[in-house]
């Protein structure tokens, strides 16, 4: 296990580096129509948001409904959800953030309440809503039952925020990458885009294994407090 | 809590963290709920769509009247004048539809011709086709081409 988090570590590094490096100085700077340097965000706000999207909460989806399917259900798979969880919502506030940041100086504004940024602020307010729900729960089956019940519900959310600027009139662009057949970007700025998506969702399980591996410490933990308390009674008793 | 005078057969009461557990989870369901129609009322209630394009308001321009809305459309060329208060200039529809628009304040940075932008005003009145508005934000494409495809940069940093 050590192995795969030295060698995602190193991927992360070498793929985040490249994105920067070719993100800042090699390619060109798109038409002034477009932005011009304003337009390099594009190799940060997009893959950040597909990690946040479709990346992490895919991983708590997929870890929860194996956590339901009694074939499949163990604790490693509430844990995986669980972290991806809270992992998903650095990358959805990065998400708001870096999208502000980039529609202040394009749109004129820091936020719209159209459907895509709508969509996505409850988004970001229903996977708080898991966290606080594992907390709410002291019992570990019915914690990870009902936070398996709500992580796939509030997933439900994901393709309306994807549809959202195809279904209603957005002030958000339409998208870029995930239209087939319909690629805009032009040469060296679009394989650069791609890269990025690369290193952020490297860095996405690098950041979900070290939070895995916490987790995975905290429940050791819990159970030494446990066993001594157990046999400090038992001494009690004797 | 399990009254401990009658005998019965049935299941013994949970231990008290479940129901608290339970008392909570509902709690955080509350809020949820709650703080997601905060969201929705400020945000898509009103409604799904954030503008109405310039066709749309001009054949629905009576049940409009003078309230505030965003109304999107291209900026026509050759257009745009720049006054002691803000930015005039003409918004297109698809086909003939125009509707002269003055704004207050400056325009964003990427505010041009030819480009769709949604203009959040009112229409002065219910007969005029002059739309007031006090914000302009330009609505991006998703293209992005290079400034200069075709000049490289040379090992010394100039560019050609």
């Amino acid at each position: 296990m050590k192995f795969t988090q030295r060698y995602l570590g190193v991927a992360t590094i070498v793929t985040l580096v490249a994105t920067i490096v070719l993100g800042l100085w090699v390619t060109p700077p798109a038409t002034q129509a477009q932005g011009g340097d304003l337009a390099r965000l594009l190799y940060i706000h997009p893959a950040i948001a597909w990690v946040a999207l479709y990346v992490s909460f895919g991983t708590t989806t997929v870890a929860s409904a194996l956590y339901l399917w009694r074939r499949t259900r163990s604790m490693v798979m509430d844990r995986i959800a669980y972290c991806a969880m809270e992992v998903s919502v650095v990358y959805i506030i990065l998400t708001l953030i870096t999208g502000s940041i980039w529609g202040r100086p394009t749109w004129g504004v820091w936020w719209a309440w159209d459907a895509r940024l709508t969509s996505t602020a409850i988004l970001l307010v229903l996977a708080l809503g898991y966290l606080a729900l594992r907390r709410a729960n002291d019992d570990p089956e019915i914690r990870a039952r009902r936070s398996a019940v709500f992580g796939i519900l509030i997933a439900l959310n994901v393709p309306v925020i994807h549809y959202s600027v195809l279904w209603w009139k957005t002030l958000h662009q339409g998208p870029t990458l995930l239209t087939p057949g319909q690629i805009a970007v032009h040469g060296s700025m679009l394989w650069t885009m791609l890269l990025s998506f690369f290193a952020f969702t490297f860095q996405f399980f690098w950041l979900l294994r070290a939070r895995y591996r916490v987790e995975e410490q905290a429940t050791q933990a819990r159970g030494i407090e446990q066993a001594d308390a157990i046999a400090a009674r038992q001494r009690e008793g004797a | 809590m399990a009254d401990t005078n009658e005998a019965t057969l049935s299941p013994v009461a949970p231990p008290p963290t479940a129901g608290r557990s339970r008392r909570r989870s509902i709690g955080v369901l509350v809020v949820l709920a709650l703080a997601v129609g905060a969201l929705l009322s400020q945000g898509l209630l009103h409604s799904l769509n954030y503008f109405v394009t310039v066709d749309e308001a001009l054949a629905q321009k009576h049940s409009l009247g003078t309230q505030t809305l965003r109304l999107e459309g291209v900026v026509a060329p050759g257009t745009i004048v720049r006054t002691a208060t803000g930015t005039s200039f003409v918004m297109t529809g698809s086909g003939s539809h125009r509707v002269a628009v003055s704004v207050n304040g400056t325009p964003p940075q990427l505010f041009q011709a030819n480009i769709p932008v949604v203009v959040v005003g009112r229409f002065a009145s219910v007969s005029s086709l002059h739309y007031v508005g006090n914000q302009i934000m330009v609505k991006h494409s998703s293209t992005y081409i290079a400034a200069h495809p075709q000049r490289v940069k040379a090992p010394n940093g100039t560019t050609r």
